[in-house]
């Protein structure tokens, strides 16, 4: 994977000046090496925004149902229409951002965390425990994601808890792959060497020397592996195992207008499936970005 | 050659086996009381306490879990996989009725994303940042993030509005050679939205590796021979530049398999991956435990071919 090098991985971006021209500085440098993922990470951020602010720019209650405009197509009151109980499409799609990105959040945070942690145990202390861990972990790769997500969440029962861990559960594995093979060729750098004829112990080598240097991967990882769980978080609801409804959820949005009935209105089915798709293109574009920002030499490998 | 697909079949056995203790163990962390999800809530509160007993025994789901365990293996080693608790016909029978059909969709998907990615990838590599290959990445980009079940919604939606055509809903079981143009019909939609994705994939790897191999001295000299700038990426550096493409195209096949979980949904095809969402909708536990096993063994068995098949193309994996 990364060839090991004396630099740190963490890149400098702001040149010189007080803190706060730095975060400045290292923006614009991000906007000059990858524009287009500086606009799609605006995208995020107004995805974000809407997330925040979804209740105070909502046009209505996402659960409130209008009897006397049900399955209206879109027109100046209702932008994206109503579904088959007259809730308001386009409240329930922003409505929807909140979970989506909720439970895509929770679920990179953790499971890339605990299976970097578990990565970073593997790769310095080796030996029989990075034996059997590494089988464990192959085992649990050789289920495709979305069949061991949907297997746990059903086992689990449904709820916004729930989805978060199966989702995180198939994220370990990448967080304990990369950042083993990462620790690996750190820990025969010689400042490791230093810590240790210091007379540094393991733990405070791990946890003071080793694990910061991790920090650029672990977030390359993190951002690049956040539309994948979108992408799984509405599956799940599409399949009827996610967030219950009436939650509103993209996923769950797509189920209902198939189950609605023969034909599924077209603004049912269009717009949620919109905004997945904005929404995994925006943070993957703003993934690979800080990819390449970070470490250009893990272009391509996570 | 022998030593290394016995040494790779070897510890596919052991990860099918690890794969079997993780499926169980999912399937048996389950709270709350299994026969909940057969009888309901309230078919629950009007069993007794002996008509509870006599049901989870009747089950298998009173013995040590250990029992229980081993007796599935045992299942399996007949080839039965266990019973739906609301289908008279054994899961073995399910995979064989509907199975053909989820796998002429794997195959064929695969077929049309080798179609649709290898020429993007080779007009990319030829002119490398030309408003070709530009236009070629932004194109795949969008592919990977637009959901291929939603895909799969507004292609049948469409379809369906703009020429009244509906792909025919017959059950599963047909082959492709007895019913050619019903199956084809049932199969090519779903197939196409899941070869979208992988095309994505297969034309940023096939890029890559084409423009890794171009740089190599025989592709040198086959340019200093004269030949034509398109006859030397195709003739000469393709071959050597798909070896990662096949590897990558059977990692692909099978997150294909999973992803026809939701694209059968969507279409509604009578395939496997169908099955699958009926029985998590039902919380089947016994059916959802077979075939999430089936999946992963599948899963396995795929890497292990294509590690095997690459080994034979390239000898310098098979003695590395």
């Amino acid at each position: 994977m990364t060839a090991p090098s004396e630099t740190p991985i963490v890149e400098e971006t702001g040149r010189t000046g007080p803190p706060p021209n730095r975060v400045i500085g290292g923006l614009k440098h991000f906007a000059r090496r990858s524009p287009l993922s500086a606009f799609w990470g605006c995208i995020a951020l107004l995805i974000v925004a809407m997330a925040v602010s979804a209740p105070l720019i909502a046009p209505y209650p996402p659960l409130k149902s209008d009897f006397r405009s049900m399955q209206k197509a879109p027109d100046e009151t209702h932008w994206f229409g109503t579904d088959q109980i007259g809730r308001d499409t386009l409240s329930r799609v922003i409505h929807g951002s909140r979970t989506s990105l909720i439970v895509a959040f929770a679920a990179v945070l953790l499971g890339t965390t605990l299976g970097s942690l578990w990565g970073l145990a593997c790769g310095y202390l080796g030996g029989r425990f990075d034996i059997v861990s590494q089988r464990i972990i192959e085992f649990l790769q050789a289920f495709p994601d979305l069949i061991l997500a949907m297997a746990i969440a059903m086992a689990l029962g449904s709820g916004t808890v729930t989805v978060i861990i199966a989702i995180a559960i198939t994220r370990i594995p990448f967080g304990g792959r990369v950042i083993r093979s990462v620790v690996l060729s750190l820990k025969e750098m010689s400042f490791v060497e230093a810590a240790r004829s210091l007379g540094a112990s393991n733990m405070r080598i791990m946890l003071f020397h080793i694990l910061p240097q991790c920090v650029a991967p672990y977030l390359i990882l993190a951002t690049t592996h956040l539309g994948v769980a979108i992408i799984i978080e509405a599956s799940l609801g599409f399949l009827g195992v996610g967030i219950p409804p009436p939650a509103p959820t993209w996923g769950n949005m797509l189920a209902d207008a198939l189950n609605a009935g023969i034909v599924p209105p077209w603004w049912l089915v269009l717009f949620p499936g919109v905004a997945i798709t904005i929404t995994v293109l925006a943070f993957n574009l703003l993934g690979d970005g800080i990819r390449d920002v970070l470490d250009p030499r893990l272009r391509g490998s996570v | 050659m022998y030593s290394y697909i016995a040494r790779r079949l070897a510890f596919g056995g052991i990860t099918v086996f690890g794969v079997s203790i993780i499926v169980f163990l999912i399937m048996r962390i389950m709270p709350g009381d299994p026969l909940t999800a057969i009888f309901g809530p309230e078919g629950m509160t009007k069993l007794t306490e002996a008509q509870r007993q006599s049901y989870m025994e009747e089950l298998g789901l009173a013995d040590p879990l250990i029992v229980q365990y081993l007796s599935w293996l045992w299942d399996i080693a007949k080839g039965e996989l266990g019973r739906s608790f609301f289908r008279a016909e054994s899961v073995g029978e399910m995979v064989l009725r509907r199975g053909p059909l989820t796998a002429q969709i794997a195959i064929l998907s695969v077929i049309l994303s080798w179609i649709l990615g290898i020429p993007v990838a080779i007009v990319s590599a030829l002119r490398p940042n030309s408003l070709a290959d530009n236009t070629a990445r932004v194109i795949s980009i969008t592919c990977l993030a637009v959901p291929g079940f939603w895909l799969g919604m507004l292609l049948v939606l469409g379809l369906l509005f703009g020429f009244g055509y509906r792909a025919p809903q017959t059950a599963g079981g047909l082959g492709l050679f007895e019913d050619p143009g019903t199956v084809l019909q049932i199969i090519i939609g779903p197939a196409f939205v899941l070869a979208l994705g992988q095309a994505a994939y297969i034309a940023r790897m096939a890029r890559s590796s084409l423009l890794e191999v171009i740089r190599e001295d025989y592709v040198r000299t086959a340019r200093a021979k004269g030949l034509n700038g398109r006859l030397v990426v195709t003739l000469h550096a393709l071959p050597n530049a798909l070896l990662p493409v096949i590897t990558l195209s059977g990692i692909l096949l099978g997150f294909v398999l999973a992803g026809s979980i939701p694209v059968e949904r969507a279409f509604g095809t009578p395939g496997l991956g169908y099955a699958m969402f009926t029985a998590v909708n039902e919380r089947d536990i016994f059916v959802m435990q077979n075939l999430v096993f089936l999946y992963a063994v599948v899963f396995v068995m795929l890497n292990i071919t294509v590690d095997i098949i690459i080994a034979w193309i390239d000898p310098r994996i098979r003695y590395g």
